[in-house]
């Protein structure tokens, strides 16, 4: 379980004499659940467009198991807030997309597409259209279409901050489910500290820009984790303290 | 994210780019029309160029070209005017007044798919073979594109909007006056900009018929006099000035609605 | 016993759509006192903004009354300020313009509105910010002139319907800590809609929480805990599971 996956060296970025990311360092394990918390403004949609390739880092590597990043060889899957899924194809069809674009046989997208389905529990509703669908059946698609490829690395961009707050944590609760049964490796970027603390085995902690790398906290409260437990608070109260601008 | 990157990137390269392909089009142009067999049909760029500037002191028929070309100019600014301003009218009014969409509307929908062009025979007969004649073309060609865009715009207030204003007090005349117009000015620009473009199509096409000065008319009497060359000169002046009237309109839009992020 | 400001008295609303008419407010009979912060708090597309537009007279109600200061509301009214949740600026309008453009309609004369709306909008905390168009502004100020315009008005009723739902976690504490400074400054009866729970235990004087479609109240319940809250508040919490508990699942 001590395997490093990912391993971000002295990535730094600028934008002409705009300094955005200043030496961000940083390893992920495999099969771990980091989150990234910091303050509103701070570049981490500059942060994940570097990790993703978008841009191109001014210093600085980003590694996976050891070999420069390739959006081709690795595979990688995103969750975005703005998730999306193509509204002409069923719920099968969108959940089998990234295998059949990856041009996976036939029989064992099936497989996969079934398997994840059931996870989700999506099964019924596969043959149902995006706009048959509510909110958080959505978000389940694109949950499962993110799981289908059995990715090496799950990148999620605050995918539930519009949401509910009873239909976040049960999605949350979802996601901690598929990932203890699939072992992926994640990193979860998101504004919301209670749902850092809720999610994480370790939280990584931004500072406003140019963003550096504040602190990294470790968080080994047992799963189910509970909010109103005075350990839970307590670790809240640290990344608050370590963010609060507002 | 993706296009905001791009935006930000290329404005110099953009120019850039754009001068190149253009440059790069000429001397294929030109090689062409040097080495193949398309020089028998057409003339290169050196020489078009060359008349171009030519005919900036020595007259193509009685005026230089510039002097065509603001002919052709005068003929669709009035029309484009009176075209606009009534379509203006015609449009919010259809927009706003259950009315008097239903009573006008059967009538424009019929006229609309009509090309300003297909008036030009009638127009000579109401009209005669002056300016009125090409006024009234291009008036036409202006009205229908502002007249849509008019309409679409009042229809597309934001209802929130409107109640918000209602909230705060306003009176069906303040709605109409402070939320309705502001809110459908982005869509007039859009339609103004579509009615100079087809404007500026329409008068070449007019005088083509019949005319004897602008640009159209340059066109035509290449055409008659067997100069290709002229004919080219004419073809460029339209395409520049076409594009010069795009990026005008554009640019009053940027100033007047800066407010609105279509006109950035 | 304070002054009581709102009445709805039986409430229903039914809406005529194509597929049949739909019942999205079942029977609602609330009170809201004067100088109140009640929050409304419901589930996802249950019909809490519905009911706030009865309230407000933007909507109609199909059946019961709803009363403010004893008079009967069928329509808008400036006596009544909305703060919403898409903003509803106006963008063609300057900070400045858009603040004073509820007394402006009303013929305020323009050094009495242009006053007032300075300073309802140093209020807000957007001094400098007069002459920035909506645009220019981020998601949290853009609620803060919101909210400035709706208080220009000096209405009786301040109606927010669900005002920060666009807003990242952190601005909206930082929203939710502003407005309370700004309704304790100046008192007005405020019905606020949400369905974040962390939000309605930390503004409310009250939560009326809501079920489903059609709407009705379940369940009332006082906050009593001293201002400013706190969210990591051991009460705090055990109030927000509690109310959590007993709201509908959202589909």
């Amino acid at each position: 379980m001590s395997e490093t996956i990912v391993k971000v060296n002295h990535m730094t970025k600028k934008f002409g004499d705009l300094l955005v990311l200043d030496d961000v360092s940083f390893d992920v394990k495999k099969g771990e659940f980091l989150c990234i918390v910091g303050p509103t403004g701070c570049g981490k949609t500059t942060f994940l467009n570097c990790i993703t390739k978008l841009y191109e880092p001014t210093a600085g590597e980003i590694l996976i198991n050891d070999k420069p990043v390739n959006l081709k060889e690795d595979n990688i899957a995103y969750i975005f807030q703005e998730y999306s899924t193509m509204s002409w194809l069923t719920v099968e069809q969108n959940v089998a997309f990234g295998l059949e674009i990856k041009k996976k046989p036939k029989d064992f997208i099936k497989q996969e597409v079934d398997e994840v389905l059931e996870m989700v529990g999506l099964t019924k509703y596969r043959d149902y259209y995006p706009s048959e669908l509510s909110t958080s059946m959505l978000q389940r698609v694109v949950i499962a279409r993110a799981f289908a490829v059995k990715p090496q690395l799950l990148l999620m961009d605050e995918p539930y901050g519009q949401l509910d707050v009873e239909l976040r944590f049960r999605l949350e609760d979802e996601l901690l489910n598929l990932w203890r049964k699939t072992g992926t490796t994640v990193i979860f970027i998101t504004h919301n500290i209670e749902e850092a603390v809720y999610l994480s085995q370790n939280i990584l902690v931004l500072t406003n820009k140019p963003t550096t790398i504040k602190a990294k906290l470790e968080n080994d409260l047992p799963f189910p984790r509970n909010v109103t437990s005075p350990e839970f608070i307590d670790i809240r109260s640290k990344v608050t303290d370590l963010i609060k601008w507002w | 994210m993706t296009g905001r990157n791009l935006k930000g990137i290329s404005k110099y390269k953009k120019i850039y780019a754009a001068v190149i392909s253009i440059f790069v089009f000429l001397c294929i142009w030109q090689l062409a029309v040097m080495f193949t067999d398309v020089g028998i049909v057409m003339v290169g760029p050196i020489e078009v160029i060359k008349l171009f500037f030519v005919s900036m002191v020595k007259p193509i028929g009685h005026d230089t070209i510039q002097m065509h070309i603001v002919w052709s100019l005068s003929r669709v600014m009035t029309g484009f005017v009176i075209g606009s301003a009534l379509g203006v009218v015609l449009g919010i009014l259809m927009g706003w007044f259950r009315p008097m969409n239903a009573l006008f509307r059967p009538i424009y929908e019929i006229i609309r798919p009509i090309p300003p062009i297909a008036w030009i025979p009638l127009s000579i007969v109401w009209f005669g073979i002056g300016e009125p004649s090409k006024y009234f073309i291009i008036f036409l060609a202006a009205f229908s594109a502002i007249t849509m865009n008019a309409f679409a715009g009042v229809r597309a207030v934001d209802p929130e909007l409107i109640g918000a204003a209602r909230m705060l007090g306003a009176n069906n005349r303040q709605v109409f006056t402070t939320i309705v117009l502001p809110s459908c000015v982005p869509h007039i620009f859009a339609g103004l900009q579509i009615a100079i473009g087809s404007s500026w199509a329409t008068v070449v096409a007019a005088e083509m018929v019949r005319a004897s000065q602008g640009v159209g008319w340059v066109i035509i009497r290449g055409q008659d006099s067997n100069s290709t060359v002229q004919i080219m000169v004419g073809i460029v002046a339209v395409g520049i000035v076409g594009f010069a009237l795009a990026v005008l309109m554009r640019w009053i839009e940027a100033k007047l609605c800066a407010w609105n992020v279509r006109g950035r | 016993m304070s002054k009581e400001m709102i009445i709805c008295d039986n409430v229903s609303k039914t809406f005529e759509t194509s597929r049949g008419d739909v019942n999205v407010i079942g029977n609602v009979s609330l009170t809201v006192n004067e100088n109140e912060l009640l929050v409304l708090f419901g589930p996802g597309q249950c019909g809490k903004s519905t009911l706030l537009n009865c309230m407000s007279g933007l909507e109609r109600v199909t059946t019961g009354s709803v009363t403010i200061n004893g008079r009967t509301i069928d329509s808008p009214g400036p006596d009544r300020g909305v703060v919403y949740q898409r903003t509803a600026l106006f963008p063609w309008l300057t900070v400045m313009g858009n603040v004073e453009y509820g007394p402006k309609v009303r013929g305020m004369s323009k050094s009495e509105r242009r006053e007032k709306a300075q300073y309802y909008i140093n209020l807000v905390g957007l001094e400098g910010f007069e002459n920035s168009y909506p645009n220019q502004l981020s998601g949290g100020m853009q609620q803060r002139v919101g909210i400035a315009r709706a208080y220009c008005n000096e209405p009786d009723v301040l109606f927010m319907d669900e005002p920060f739902g666009h807003l990242d976690a952190q601005t909206r504490y930082l929203m939710q800590e502003d407005l309370i400074k700004i309704w304790e400054k100046e008192k007005r009866t405020v019905v606020f809609v949400t369905n974040n729970i962390e939000e309605a235990v930390y503004l409310a004087d009250r939560i009326a929480v809501l079920t489903n479609c059609p709407t009705t109240v379940k369940t009332e319940y006082e906050i009593n805990l001293p201002r400013p809250r706190d969210y990591i508040d051991p009460e705090f919490l055990r109030l927000r599971e509690e109310i959590s508990s007993v709201v509908d699942k959202a589909l």
